[in-house]
């Protein structure tokens, strides 16, 4: 892995435009759903995605390799958002309380063979599982995608959020028991 | 105290998902959702829900990758366009900083001469030793910067 995370530090410095094509490629659905659970909108996670390689090409040299690239690459993408959210209104993702009142879930997408049921009752669940995440604070909402769902490393998650690792625990615990409480009120 | 064994299962589940137990703990956990359905039934639905949170599929945009590269592509073609530039301008700024060292002991006898022609205080004569240093820096500087701030804007 730490070779691979050399050579694509030394390729990145080069800004190797076939290297990037196929970054762009291979992390373009974890990163977009990344982007639209923090951003909460498709356009606006789409405008992200595309300022993310931006500056993944113009700053490739700080790319040293000791990370993982996608915790490296998350972590350009949540600053970027920061920074926009900074810019809109002096904040932060930890003061973000929760998602717009008329958010609505994201498109699921299923393309599993599944029986006809089967579709309808996972994606019932799917889909209850979305809108109890929606429910959760950004904060703890954040790192439960990174861990659950990217399936990050706590140190890993604690270089995307540039929180220490303690804290990354502190918000998995607060943001499961949020979860839980979500689907509580969900179910009720 | 029923209700703390209850709260500290709820509590181990949680680390459980976060980090490794350890193993009497893992054991008193074993036991206790094997004796508490309650207990067991909400491990379950978490268990689901995380399950269905990693299995989440959403739609990504039509051609997004496509788009994305394309941009990418352009704006490293414009990245190699500046870079002669940029490599001209720190060229530029290496010389006049070894020229400008090289030539302050001059500059200086040279105001200092000066200062003493038109019998104006040391402190005249040396701060426009330092103006003549620092000004051209300066005008370079702002160049650089709002030319740059320009670049970014218009992106």
């Amino acid at each position: 892995m730490l070779d691979d995370a050399q050579s694509l530090a030394r390729a990145l410095k080069r800004r190797d435009p076939d290297l990037l094509d196929r970054l762009i490629e291979q992390y373009q659905f974890r990163l977009f759903r990344y982007l639209l659970h923090l951003t909460g909108n498709p356009q606006t996670a789409e405008d992200f995605f595309q300022e993310t390689w931006l500056r993944v090409l113009e700053r490739g040299h700080q790319y040293d390799g000791r990370w993982k690239f996608e915790a490296w690459l998350f972590a350009i993408a949540r600053n970027l958002v920061l920074d926009w959210h900074r810019r809109r209104k002096p904040q932060s993702l930890e003061s973000l309380a929760g998602p717009d009142e008329d958010a609505t879930p994201f498109d699921v997408a299923d393309e599993r063979s599944e029986s006809p049921l089967e579709q309808v009752l996972h994606a019932e669940v799917r889909t209850g599982v979305q809108l109890s995440l929606q429910r959760v604070p950004a904060i703890y909402r954040e790192v439960l995608v990174l861990r659950f769902q990217e399936e990050m490393q706590l140190d890993e998650i604690a270089g995307v959020t540039g929180a220490p690792i303690s804290t990354v625990k502190s918000r998995l615990y607060r943001g499961l028991d949020a979860l839980k409480s979500a689907m509580q009120g969900g179910a009720a | 105290m029923n209700g703390d064994v209850h709260e500290r299962a709820a509590r181990l589940l949680a680390e459980r998902r976060v980090v490794t137990l350890a193993r009497e703990d893992e054991q008193w956990l074993a036991t206790h959702l094997a004796d508490c359905a309650g207990c067991s039934a909400e491990d379950v639905r978490v268990a689901e829900a995380l399950s269905a949170l990693r299995a989440m599929q959403i739609s990504v945009p039509r051609n997004l990758a496509g788009r994305t590269q394309l941009r990418v592509r352009l704006r490293a073609e414009e990245l190699r366009e500046h870079a002669p530039a940029n490599r001209l301008v720190w060229a530029v700024a290496v010389m006049s900083w070894i020229f400008g060292l090289a030539s302050a002991p001059l500059v200086w006898r040279g105001f200092e001469w000066l200062g003493g022609e038109l019998h104006l205080p040391k402190l005249v004569w040396a701060t426009g030793v330092v103006l003549w240093w620092a000004v051209p820096a300066l005008v370079a500087t702002g160049i650089v910067l709002f030319g740059h701030q320009g670049r970014t804007s218009a992106e």
